[in-house]
């Protein structure tokens, strides 16, 4: 593009107008991005426990009623199923964090067969195995909190009555998209400590993850799940590990259209602004315009260096904003904006392309108008204006 | 002072610029007051719904009626207690209930699903919770499968409509009336009769929680430590206004997501107010010179352009209030974390919210404006008046 | 140049020309017919209004006569579109303004180059044509400034390297001296003749300066939309 140092040169004419237009700009979408990472991230996880082959059994009545911890030698003993364990949300209080984060009770031997995506060195899974109050802790979140090897966590009951003291013997690692944020230990150790302190919460496995054989296999294993147990005291309800998932993004329901509506706020007013700083540049340049079209510019060049003009400014803050975003959310810490259920919070390269798009067509159309008016401009005009 | 007059003309005078400003800044107030509205009506929600003399007995650890678990026996137990209210009829107002949470389709294509909390409810229940009337239809039966709720649930839900059928537990309970509770949590709630639930569910004998009146606040307390000293009894009491305070943390995520928001669009909008101050400080260079000249303070161009962009910013806060209000009331729901379940609510602009909003515009032009105004004051009388 | 009949370049027959002002009808040029040989250096003169430069934009192609025909250099430019007149000029004209008009942000060479990029000219190519249009008007020494490191005079040259860089056949010059100082005019006067004699350009420039119109070949005289022809000597007789 040989008309390119030329619109670097207008970008750069007024440098505190672009910036201040393109810093608008990286702002608003530094927003969109985060707000529509979330829900990219849901459905992407959502998509990614697909393959992993696995269901979630919970009590027919819902995620606050126990699952009979005896449940899972009779889910274990059926055809199709590789293996099983609790998976019992602790919801403890550290430190004064205000919203908690992952902290599961587990069978230690079945664990990380069923989330088979994550790996942890053999040696740290075997002393973890041993140690009736150790845990281990995804890569993540070790590495925000600075855990290492035999540091101590202690978490504040609030759900359950007793606090649980564990040791970190092991740090587990995934794929992008999985979550590396939180905390397993011995299931063993909680019900121990139930039990001794006397609770009606012992026993209880909250919910069992099965990992299936094989894919194929899911269907016919959750109804034989869920007959073995439709007349027992304690029915329950088997579902894929993606419906689970889905559950919890559709309780958000109306987030998903607020988030939306405020993006479409923020595209038409980043429109509004940018393309009342594109017209007020052209405002400026008016003569310079008329003698590009009086030394034989046609219309169409003269339109398009405005729009490319306008598209630099506006991808370049997108870039800005959305690239903040995911770098922030990569090594920053910002567990508040965790929700139980959810892999911990991350920017899919999908959502920054989006965010992307968004700022090039911001760019096109705060472009428009002004281009639209440069091209129609009279030189005789243009060039008598301001003599 | 120079006069308003000189500001508004000026505004006029670039009226593309000072629309698209306004426009800019307007949709930027306007998704914030939605944020806000939507904080705002959480909360309300959550606020009329205690009342002090109104107490929930639950299991020592549960964190909402959902995960709590009392044995019938237990709770004919505190039933006896000393301090519960008794109505005219000599009947104690005293209500143990049970609550379960049904996955229920939301209504519309693609809107997926949601808890919903089904509660039930011995007759008594009704007289224990004030401003509990019905509006439509008739109440449920005790020892039917009947239910009621209210107009947005019925609204929200498939099956939930009057005169509908509501799948709870794969038995088919039919919507028989349509209740309001002054706008409370309740009314994010299916009732029916606690027997028929119990038994649907196969939950006899098990009670999630106990709503008691009392009849002041010294009762209240002196039947809260009753309960919570009772080793026996491992339960605890807590006011109604403490249980939905402790429950309003679920609404802290709005509360930090909708302010975060406001913030950093608000922010935003500032570096475009300040193009367009900026842009309009250059454009009349000669008249600031000319003001000067003339005998203007530093001080008053100073006040005179920090103005200017205060009007624009207001126009633009009253475009995104005026925006906003036709979502007034409009209801709406999202995940309790606290129980797992839907809360609908109804946006809410009130007073505070509106404050708010102006708040954020005002921001917009003072910071946005400060600057170019400062360039304004700073030109050198000379150098203005001989520009073009 | 040759002996034989020069070939006329520009050609205007009939040529009125109106605007509305506030709803009245301002007529500029008036039942205007005029040859121009190829290769003359003719000087329009006039009192302000009296149509000089809408003369140049009707010619330029960069406004529309009422009525009548315009032809230049054999091309009848009535019958363009728009956007036809607009690559017309790109490839037979060179435009000389009296505010320069350059590129803030360019720098001489870039502005120079301007022209070019609407051909396809290769880069390097490029660059050749720029440099030869800047030896031309003397200013090889300053390809990287920018304008505002340029004295007037120098502002003006690079105006005509950019009028000059695709070796138009036309130059039209709108009071080319009207901004500088006598030395400075002297010399793009000087530069102007030169490149009618030497490159056999043929050029059209109105002003103000009767000195500047000496140097032309022949005079125009506009008044009140009109041609009154002049010989010079009776305009030097009369100054």
């Amino acid at each position: 593009m040989k008309f390119l140092p030329y619109i670097l040169k207008n970008v750069l004419r007024n440098k505190l107008r672009s910036v201040f237009t393109g810093l608008s700009i990286a702002v608003s979408l530094f927003l969109v991005t985060v707000l529509y990472a979330y829900i990219n991230m849901q459905d992407e996880v959502g998509k990614e426990s697909e393959k992993y082959a696995r269901i979630v059994v919970t009590a027919k009545q819902g995620l606050m009623f126990p699952v009979p911890i005896a449940h899972l030698d009779k889910v274990r003993a059926m055809q199709g199923v590789k293996a099983a364990s609790p998976l019992a949300w602790f919801g403890g209080k550290y430190k004064d964090d205000k919203i908690p984060f992952a902290q599961f009770a587990t069978d230690t031997s079945a664990i990380f067969t069923v989330l088979d995506e994550f790996t942890v060195p053999p040696e740290q899974l075997s002393a973890w195995q041993k140690d009736r109050s150790g845990c281990v802790v995804g890569e993540k979140i070790a590495r925000k909190r600075g855990w290492t090897f035999g540091d101590k966590v202690v978490l504040k009951g609030d759900i359950y009555p007793v606090n649980l003291e564990l040791t970190v013997d092991g740090i587990y690692d995934g794929p992008e998209s999985s979550d590396r944020e939180m905390l397993f230990y011995h299931y063993e150790y909680l019900d121990e400590l139930l039990k001794q302190a006397r609770s009606q919460l012992a026993g209880n496995a909250g919910t069992i993850f099965v990992k299936a054989q094989s894919a194929d296999m899911l269907p016919s294993l959750m109804t034989q799940i869920q007959a073995r147990f439709a007349s027992s005291d304690s029915p329950v309800r088997a579902v894929t590990e993606q419906a689970f998932r889905q559950m919890f993004t559709e309780m958000l329901g109306n987030v998903r259209a607020y988030i939306r509506n405020v993006a479409l706020a923020v595209v038409v007013s980043l429109v509004c602004v940018a393309g009342n700083a594109m017209a007020m540049s052209l405002r400026e340049r008016t003569r310079e315009v008329a003698v590009l079209k009086a030394i034989g510019f046609s219309r169409t060049t003269v339109m398009s260096l405005v729009l490319f003009e306008a598209m630099v400014i506006a991808v370049g803050g997108g870039l800005v904003g959305t690239l903040g975003a995911r770098a922030l959310f990569t090594f920053g810490d910002i567990s508040f904006m965790a929700i139980p259920g959810f892999a911990a919070f991350y920017v899919p390269w999908s959502t920054v392309i989006f965010a992307l798009a968004i700022a090039a067509a911001v760019g096109l159309a705060s472009g428009m108008i002004p281009a639209w008016r440069a091209a129609r401009m009279s030189v005789v005009d243009g060039l008598r204006k301001v003599v | 002072m120079v006069p308003i007059k000189y500001n508004i003309r000026s505004l006029r005078n670039r009226w593309v610029s000072s629309l698209m400003t306004i426009l800019g800044t307007g949709l930027v107030v306007w998704a914030s007051v939605l944020a806000f509205g939507l904080a705002d009506g959480l909360d309300h929600t959550l606020a009329i719904s205690g009342d002090p003399l109104d107490l929930i007995v639950m299991r020592k650890g549960a964190t909402s009626e959902t995960n709590s678990i009392i044995s019938e026996s237990t709770a004919r137990e505190i039933d006896t207690l000393a301090g519960v209210a008794t109505d005219a009829a000599g009947n104690k107002l005293y209500s143990s209930e049970l609550v379960v949470v049904v996955n229920t389709p939301r209504r519309g294509e693609q809107a997926g699903s949601a808890n919903l909390i089904v509660r039930g409810v011995p007759p008594v229940g009704k007289q224990v919770r004030t401003g509990f009337r019905i509006v439509e239809g008739r109440e449920n039966k005790p020892g039917l499968r009947e239910a009621i709720t209210s107009r947005t649930m019925a609204r929200r839900f498939v099956g939930a409509g009057l005169g509908e059928k509501l799948d709870i537990f794969d038995a088919p309970f039919e919507i028989v009336g349509i209740f309001e509770a002054g706008g409370s949590a309740s009314e994010s709630e299916v009732w029916t009769d606690l027997e028929v639930l119990a038994q649907a569910t196969k939950r006899e004998g098990v009670r999630s929680a106990l709503q008691i009146r009392v009849n002041s606040p010294d009762d209240a307390a002196t039947l809260m430590n009753r309960i919570e000293n009772d080793e026996q009894f491992g339960l605890k009491a807590v006011t109604e206004p403490q249980y939905f305070l402790d429950q309003a943390q679920a609404g802290m995520a709005i509360k930090i997501v909708g302010r975060t928001i406001a913030i950093v669009l608000t922010i935003g909008a500032m570096f475009a107010v300040a193009n367009t101050m900026y842009a309009a400080v250059a454009s009349r260079a000669r008249e600031i010179g000319t003001l000067r000249a003339v005998g203007f303070s530093r001080r008053t161009v100073l006040a005179s352009f920090l103005l200017e962009s205060l009007l624009l910013c207001l126009a633009g806060g009253a475009v995104g209030c005026l925006g906003a209000l036709p979502l007034n009331g409009l209801s709406t729901g999202t995940a309790n974390w606290a129980t797992f379940s839907e809360l609908t609510f109804s946006f809410r602009f009130g007073p505070a919210v509106l404050a708010q909003a102006v708040l954020l515009a005002v921001l917009m032009g003072v910071i946005g404006g400060l600057f170019p105004a400062i360039r304004a004051t700073r030109m050198k009388i000379v150098d203005a008046l001989r520009e073009i | 140049m040759t002996n034989s009949a020069p070939e006329t370049l520009v050609k205007l027959r009939e040529v009125s020309k109106e605007y509305m002002r506030d709803k009245i009808h301002v007529p500029v040029l008036s039942n205007t017919s005029l040859d121009i040989p190829k290769g003359e250096f003719v000087a329009v003169m006039g009192p302000s209004g009296s149509g000089k430069s809408t003369l140049l934009n009707l010619v330029a192609g960069i406004d529309r006569p009422t009525t009548g025909t315009i032809i230049v250099a054999g091309q009848v430019l009535n019958d363009l579109s728009e956007s036809k007149l607009t690559r017309w000029r790109s490839h037979h004209l060179g435009f000389i303004f009296q505010l320069y008009n350059l590129m803030p942000v360019l720098t001489a060479f870039e502005n120079v180059e301007l022209p070019l990029l609407l051909t396809p000219l290769s880069k390097r190519q490029r660059a050749e044509h720029v440099r030869t249009a800047l030896r031309i008007v003397g200013l090889s020494d300053r390809m990287d400034h920018y304008p505002r490191q340029l004295s007037g005079g120098q502002e003006q040259r690079v105006a005509i390297a950019r009028a000059l860089v695709n070796d138009p056949v036309l130059l039209l010059a709108d009071e080319p001296t009207g901004n500088l100082d006598a030395t400075a005019a002297q010399e793009i006067l000087d530069l102007l003749q030169q490149l009618n004699e030497e490159f056999e350009k043929t050029i059209i420039m109105v002003t103000h300066d009767p000195r500047a119109a000496r140097r032309a070949h022949r005079m125009l005289h506009l008044e009140k939309g009109t041609f009154v022809e002049t010989e010079l000597d009776a305009l030097e007789a009369a100054g």
